[in-house]
């Protein structure tokens, strides 16, 4: 699906992730920034991207600024980021959850 | 013990010296109404005793009059993160996705730990940026890239309006160089409006084909990295400011683009343009040499060129002699424009 709109999801308080979502230039573009990116850099764009495929986003910027968040934060920030993004708040996917 | 976001209006006299007085308790001193004026909103983070421990304020898309109590019962980067987080989502709300700070050298890493990238810095001062689109984005908006081994040369002007002796400064760059990017000022408090300027400088600039005319965008001359530019500062100001604005020129334009060579006017009237005319030649150098050109005059006398001038004849009324300051396009807007213009003139 194509990104409807810039949006952002999430915080920068500790155990967090802030996630925007942009249009990209047509593929998925990270930029991650995370005292941890060394170790879990790969772990955390891959939680990202299972979610983005989930809503079939194929085209987008994606910047990341992550404050040591757990797998099920990454994925909640995500699915909030990737509603909004796409214009679909009020309209949640369940099947993606 | 929790902490809270609360909203703080300014306009509320008390409200406002409460949060002076909170600001210069952390060092923050610098209050002029002007700045005060242009804030859009501002929060403060209280503790369980109602104390504040952390302020927070966006103007435009700048972050501003950030501070938090550094007092050892909570860690002070938390309040730092928790205060621009809820910024951040505010200006998310209001469609704002792309924001600035101008801060002093040792926050530099507070910045850059949540995410936002340095743009310029000196010993003095840094501008960072953070969200979409960024500067990036910026240069791959630039209609045409240099090749390389081609010469490339830059100027970035306000043309308020578009004159002969722009025209003039543009023909020097393009003959001396195979690509010429020609930035015109973006931000919008001029005579002419941003669009105008813009369009008057494409259409006097039509026939010479290597020369690219594009926004500045919010990187060049803006009110971002050199705010004395359009409301009246003193001396030092105007060096810290010109200075981050080459900086950024350099770094984040010259550079990628391949840009090698900057054009300017000598200016003998405005001691602003002049200052930051001194500052591109001693930061640019020696990967960018700065090549000042002289002012031509109206031929036949001695009066300079300048866009200042075209103004005072737009205010006098009296067109008379235009012709000897602008080329054929810029002439036929103001004619055809004359009465708007004089209007705005006469409103100031």
């Amino acid at each position: 699906m194509e990104i409807k709109k810039t949006a952002l999801a999430g915080t920068l308080e500790s155990s967090d992730i802030q996630i925007m979502l942009s249009q990209g230039q047509g593929k998925i573009e990270f930029s991650l920034v995370s005292d941890v990116a060394k170790q879990f850099g790969d772990q955390i764009k891959a939680t990202i991207e299972k979610v983005l495929a989930a809503y079939q986003i194929d085209d987008a910027l994606v910047k990341v600024v992550d404050q040591g968040a757990l797998d099920p934060v990454i994925e909640a920030r995500a699915i909030t980021v990737c509603q909004r993004a796409l214009d679909l708040v009020d309209q949640p996917q369940w099947e993606v959850l | 013990m929790t902490e809270s976001i609360q909203d703080l209006s300014l306009t509320i006299g008390n409200n406002r010296n409460h949060w002076q007085d909170f600001l210069r308790d952390q060092g923050l001193t610098d209050f002029t109404d002007q700045e005060i004026s242009a804030i859009d909103r501002t929060v403060v983070l209280v503790d369980d005793q109602g104390q504040w421990v952390g302020t927070g304020s966006v103007a435009g898309q700048t972050i501003k009059y950030l501070a938090v109590v550094n007092d050892g019962t909570q860690n002070a980067g938390a309040r730092f993160n928790r205060l621009v987080s809820e910024l951040e989502n505010r200006l998310a709300q209001a469609g704002i996705f792309h924001l600035f700070v101008f801060t002093k050298p040792q926050y530099q890493s507070s910045f850059e730990h949540v995410g936002f990238t340095t743009l310029a810095k000196t010993d003095w001062g840094l501008i960072l940026e953070k969200g979409t689109p960024d500067i990036e984005a910026f240069r791959r908006s630039l209609p045409v890239h240099a090749q390389p081994g081609q010469r490339v040369g830059a100027l970035v002007m306000n043309a308020n309006p578009f004159t002969r002796g722009h025209r003039y400064l543009v023909e020097q760059a393009a003959q001396e160089n195979d690509l010429v990017y020609l930035f015109v000022v973006s931000q919008d408090v001029s005579l002419f409006t941003a669009a105008e300027r813009l369009n008057l400088v494409r259409a006097g600039m039509a026939d010479l084909t290597n020369v690219v005319v594009a926004r500045g965008g919010d990187y060049m001359v803006s009110y971002l990295s050199f705010p004395a530019y359009f409301i009246p500062g003193n001396e030092e100001t105007i060096r810290y400011q010109t200075a981050l604005d080459a900086e950024l020129f350099k770094q984040q334009i010259a550079r990628p683009l391949g840009i090698s060579r900057r054009y300017i006017g000598t200016e003998p009237q405005s001691p602003t343009t002049n200052l930051y005319n001194q500052t591109l030649k001693a930061r640019l150098p020696p990967e960018v040499a700065v090549i000042e050109v002289d002012r031509v005059q109206v031929s036949g006398s001695n009066q300079v060129i300048s866009a200042s001038a075209v103004r005072a004849l737009i205010k006098s009324g009296d067109l008379d002699g235009l012709a000897d300051l602008v080329p054929e396009s810029t002439g036929q807007f103001i004619k055809n424009h004359y009465q708007d213009l004089h209007e705005r003139i006469l409103k100031g």
